[in-house]
């Protein structure tokens, strides 16, 4: 048996980019859907919700500005859940088996379409925070508060990223594609996404406290909106929130691997 | 690249493999076979007959759930790595991105295999020549066609020279073209010494390019031999006279039982008869007939075919199975 039986990982990942690249660049409209869809969101949203800002205890004057983060992680988070389609397709036409043969760490085969997903998400995030910006968004935090909203992009794509593939590798077909979006879509909807956690009641109230999304919202929002300062205190908690979907999607992800061919 | 070892152990070497799928299915059953390095093995069979899941479980994309397997040295789960290191697959429905180019996806292959981009780069070079792609190499896959797919797909299964090649079914829905210049290039590779493990369908690629043929039914191997061993189990050879019109029948039959035994004929204006020295038996019969001064339409030696030992050996015929030369030879025209 050789020493050495996996193929060094750098190059791997460098290639399974560069698959994902040219998915972007090659599919006409490819990031059409992902990027027009949040900023419809951006515009309807703020549109139908902008008078809440006058509620007491709202942390800014500005719906939009409360609105911009969230339509990036939606933009950042179906992108990411894509990555699991895209996968679910790969797997039902049989690429993914010319994958599963080559002496590849099989994390790398889930870490191929995630970077994939990051590259893809970074279209509609800049385009949401663009044209928000235009349109009457405050960029409070400057450049720290940018650097925590890309961040909690990077991150929530990630985490949509390994939602979706655990998705795909556990049902092995592109119809579980509504499965891996919903997450996406109840995890954003079930969280301080339009009004903050004092305002919100009942139920929604406490599923709100205790979902992770809340704190990733939190991280995102030091870029826009004026009463969330950029401070370590508004930081960790998101940080803290993706490493934990991460590391649980992601094992979930890995496990269905394992057991793709048993 | 593929590590190579010592050349004392066979390329594939199984014994009492099972698969068994939810429901207590057993698709392989007790399978046993042994490829000796250097060989093209055939591995035919229907569908359904377990040849498709033998060759994911060689290929350790699926886990056997009894028996042993070994590929090129090594255990198909314990030591999966080093399999995939050693193996080359281009599995049925050539499945190739079809937005990248010939190019891409070969360097894309060097990659999984460990090659660095110069190395990567160059290989794609010398295969894309080989297998006759290289105008096309900067073209998107989609636009190929089924042969162009299939001839990168083996292309790729080579990029790191593996010491055994599984294809399975490699010449389904290609054109005779296509078909020729796959076997061409499956043979070429043999020559250069890598094992074949080919899966099909088509009893006519089986008897082109296997050194020996395995028949899988029910999840076990059934007869196994080289073809010229397995149709000779069957039977002799049998030499069919199509007698010209308003010939003596009764008399035909006559002439020819003195050179071999007769053999049932569902046509009534030919007759048919045991040829144990296969074409040597025509010129005798010819003779025979010209004696008794009947007129023949055409003669032809008809040996048995690797569907008459399936259907021997598994009791069924083989489902879209190719046209394999029934016909070893035939003789028109052919007048007393």
């Amino acid at each position: 048996m050789s020493a050495r039986t996996n193929s060094p990982a750098g190059p791997v990942a460098w290639a399974f980019w560069m698959r994902s690249l040219g998915e972007v660049t090659r599919v006409r409209g490819a990031v059409v859907g992902t990027s027009i869809a949040p900023l419809v969101f951006l515009l309807g949203t703020s549109g139908q919700f902008g008078r809440l800002v006058g509620l007491p205890g709202f942390p800014t004057d500005s719906y939009m500005s409360w609105i911009v983060p969230l339509c990036c992680l939606q933009g950042a988070g179906f992108a990411g859940a894509a990555a699991g389609a895209n996968l679910a397709r790969d797997i039902e036409q049989g690429w993914f088996d010319r994958l599963l043969v080559a002496p590849v760490a099989r994390p790398l085969l889930i870490l191929g379409p995630v970077l994939g997903a990051i590259t893809r998400a970074m279209v509609p995030v800049t385009l949401v925070l663009v044209v928000g910006l235009l349109i009457g968004a405050e960029l409070t935090g400057g450049v720290l508060g940018v650097v925590a909203l890309y961040a909690a992009s990077v991150g929530f794509c990630t985490v949509a990223a390994m939602w979706g593939i655990a998705m795909a590798v556990i049902f092995r077909t592109q119809q579980a594609g509504p499965l891996m979006q919903m997450g996406v879509f109840l995890g954003v909807f079930l969280s301080t996404a339009y009004t903050p956690q004092p305002l919100l009641e009942g139920w929604l109230e406490d599923v709100a406290r205790l979902n992770p999304v809340s704190h990733v919202l939190e991280l995102g929002r030091q870029a826009t909106v004026s009463g969330i300062d950029t401070s370590v205190a508004h930081t960790w908690p998101g940080l803290l929130s993706l490493a934990g979907m991460i590391a649980v999607f992601g094992a979930m992800a890995l496990v269905g691997l394992r057991r793709m061919g048993r | 690249m593929a590590t190579r070892s010592s050349s004392s152990q066979p390329a594939v070497a199984v014994r009492g493999l099972e698969r068994a799928f939810k429901g207590g299915i057993k698709a392989v059953d007790g399978l046993d076979l042994e490829v000796p390095e250097g060989e093209i093995y055939g591995f035919l069979g229907p569908n359904g007959a377990g040849k498709t899941t033998t060759v994911r479980i060689l290929v350790t994309l699926l886990r056997p759930t009894g028996g042993e397997a070994r590929v090129a040295g090594h255990d198909v789960v314990s030591e999966a790595d080093a399999v995939r290191r050693n193996i080359g697959v281009a599995l049925q429905e050539a499945a190739i991105d079809p937005l990248m180019s010939g190019v891409e996806l070969l360097r894309m292959q060097g990659a999984l295999h460990g090659m660095r981009g110069s190395q990567a780069r160059g290989r794609a070079t010398e295969l894309l020549e080989r297998v006759g792609l290289t105008d096309a190499g900067g073209r998107r896959v989609g636009q190929y066609s089924g042969g162009m797919r299939r001839r990168l797909d083996l292309a790729m299964a080579l990029v790191h020279r593996p010491k055994v090649l599984f294809l399975d079914e490699p010449t389904t829905g290609l054109d005779p073209t296509s078909r020729n210049a796959l076997w061409r290039e499956v043979r070429g590779l043999n020559d250069d010494g890598t094992t074949v493990f080919l899966t099909t369908q088509y009893l006519e690629e089986a008897e082109q390019l296997a050194d020996r043929v395995g028949i899988i039914a029910g999840g076990g191997l059934v007869a196994e031999g080289t073809p010229a061993e397995l149709k000779s189990r069957v039977g002799e050879p049998t030499l069919h006279v199509d007698l010209a019109e308003g010939a003596d029948v009764p008399a035909a039959r006559e002439a020819l039982s003195a050179v071999g035994p007769l053999v049932d004929c569902r046509d009534d204006a030919r007759v048919a008869i045991r040829a144990a020295r296969g074409k040597a038996t025509v010129p005798i019969a010819i003779r025979a007939l010209d004696d008794a001064g009947i007129a023949v339409e055409s003669v032809e030696v008809v040996s048995p075919t690797l569907d008459d030992v399936f259907a021997a050996v598994t009791g069924s015929t083989l489902e879209g199975a190719g046209d394999a030369g029934a016909a070893d030879d035939e003789v028109a025209g052919v007048g007393a």
